[in-house]
């Protein structure tokens, strides 16, 4: 195993790591890194789950790995189509195990802001706006969301506006994954090439490290199914992540 | 093509179906992001100078910056709007939000779809799921109501929203307006459904009696639909599957604000190839 992780790799395999046996998972839009993490899964574990995105895909076998994470090649394979009201309703009355939804901003509560930087009638930055997350982050039963840049400017103290509130389940970012920890975040791990001290100097939240450690390097079947999913590097370079 | 006397569905030209949009009105745009939006048809609204529309979609893209660009929008109500793919944010419409040259309605895409239902079943309002601890609700002034029947749970109820038009991009209709979609449908069933006029563009169109043979497939019925026009490859540079990818370099060249716009659509599909009757 290589010492060295890129932040991309540690973005991907960790949301990977959310997914668990029999339960139902969603990507969506605008989620390149959620929607190659469900295509790791389903290479990488032994286990099997239900995979929905947001292209209407039940259980798709795409013929290749779209740059859109909602491109229609993603419900290729599929026996049904469920379409857009199918899986809001199912995540509403209760039935979306874990979905992945896009985030801005992140705080210590597991709240989210994709709405607006400054203030939302003046804005300094119109971000892509409501999305999936003020209906599915507080319904889903897991909600996990990633972001490529750890810093003080994402993982904030106090959201400029409140999108989505949940609590999320879970958050991975290029140093560290949190998870729920009594209404809060708390660390569950951190990216071994960083210490726990850069984690908090760059976490605009207080957070709880109780038990936390190195997360593990990937398994052999995990790097595989990564490289088998970006065989020439292209998702890893548009994503452009670095985890200083 | 006279009108069909069954329905009133009329096959015009793509400039004829535009025409029919007033300065003002509320269009509903179907497709989401980069993917089987009716995109001749927004282009067409550019080309006879529409203004202040107001555009509703969940998830616009490509749409909706292109109408921001060229000055045709006042108003936009919608879930999340971004190019998608690696484009990020979609450049024209967040000038046009943060210069507040349009008044922005920010939803959830289920709240929009909600507001849609509510216009839909008849009701004036709709409850939705979700919503707890946003501060769209209290942006939007959403009420929240208590259960009547005694569950002592809350819930959002949003108000009504029914656009003047709803317009769709489909992979085939017949003369009469039947409209069929491969792949998702995305949202186009509930905009249809809601909307006072829906407009199909299709690529192609199919015999009625193919439609005939499995009706169970036909998305919208052709007497709800005013007017069908044929715009062969007209989701570009977004796709449609499974006909055509998205073009990314396309978008890419429409994303270049040294290049005018006048030149992007001056490439566009149905400018090469006018719409066929």
């Amino acid at each position: 195993m290589s010492e060295r992780w890129s932040g991309f790799s540690y973005i991907v395999t960790n949301l990977a790591r959310f997914v668990r046996p029999g339960e139902v998972t969603f990507s969506g839009v605008n989620s390149t890194p959620p929607m190659l993490a469900c295509l790791l899964a389903k290479r990488a574990y032994d286990f099997d789950f239900v995979y929905l995105n947001v292209a209407g895909g039940v259980q798709p076998r795409p013929s290749k790995i779209p740059l859109s994470s909602s491109d229609p090649v993603l419900a290729q394979g599929s026996a049904a189509i469920f379409a857009n009201e199918d899986f809001y309703d199912l995540c509403t009355r209760g039935g979306m195990d874990l979905c992945f939804l896009g985030a801005a901003q992140i705080d210590g509560h597991g709240r989210t802001n994709v709405s607006v930087i400054g203030d939302w009638h003046r804005p300094k930055v119109r971000l892509p706006g409501g999305g999936g997350g003020a209906v599915m982050l507080p319904t889903a039963r897991r909600a996990v969301t990633w972001r490529t840049e750890h810093s003080t400017r994402t993982l904030v103290d106090r959201l400029d506006f409140v999108t989505a509130a949940g609590p999320l389940h879970g958050v991975a970012t290029p140093i560290a994954v949190f998870v729920e920890r009594g209404g809060r975040l708390a660390l569950q791990s951190w990216h071994p090439q960083v210490s726990l001290a850069e984690v908090r100097r760059r976490t605009g939240f207080a957070f709880d490290a109780a038990g936390a450690g190195p997360t593990p390097f990937p398994a052999a079947r995990e790097a595989a199914a990564l490289r088998c999913l970006d065989p020439d590097g292209r998702f890893e370079r548009d994503a452009n992540v670095s985890i200083d | 093509m006279p009108p069909t006397p069954s329905t009133g569905t009329t096959v015009i030209p793509l400039a004829d179906m535009a025409a029919r949009v007033p300065d003002g009105a509320s269009v509903a745009l179907g497709g989401s992001f980069l993917h089987r939006g009716p995109f001749a048809f927004v282009r067409e609204l550019i080309r006879q100078r529409k203004r202040d529309l107001e555009i509703i979609k969940q998830s616009p893209g490509y749409d909706i910056d292109i109408l921001c660009r060229a000055g045709c929008v006042a108003r936009a109500r919608a879930g999340i709007v971004a190019m998608e793919g690696n484009f990020g944010l979609a450049p024209w419409y967040r000038r046009a939000v943060e210069t507040q040259r349009i008044a922005l309605e920010e939803h959830a895409c289920m709240t929009l779809t909600a507001g849609l239902r509510a216009a839909a079943f008849g009701v004036p309002f709709q409850p939705v799921g979700g919503v707890h601890g946003s501060d769209l609700a209290a942006l939007n002034r959403w009420a929240s109501i208590t259960d009547p029947y005694g569950s002592g749970g809350d819930v959002w109820v949003i108000p009504a929203i029914r656009p003047d038009i709803a317009v769709i991009h489909v992979n085939e209709a017949t003369e009469h307006g039947d409209a069929r979609v491969r792949g998702t449908s995305h949202w186009d069933r509930i905009l249809t459904r809601a909307a006072r006029q829906v407009f199909v563009v299709a690529e192609a169109l199919a015999p009625t009696a193919a439609f005939e043979d499995r009706p169970e497939l036909t998305l919208v019925p052709g007497f709800l639909v005013q007017a069908v026009s044929v715009a062969p490859n007209g989701a570009w540079p977004g796709s449609c599957w499974p006909r055509y990818d998205v073009d990314y370099p396309a978008v890419e060249d429409y994303l270049d604000a040294a290049r005018p716009l006048d030149a992007h659509l001056e490439r566009a599909p149905e400018a090469a190839e006018p719409a066929r009757v």
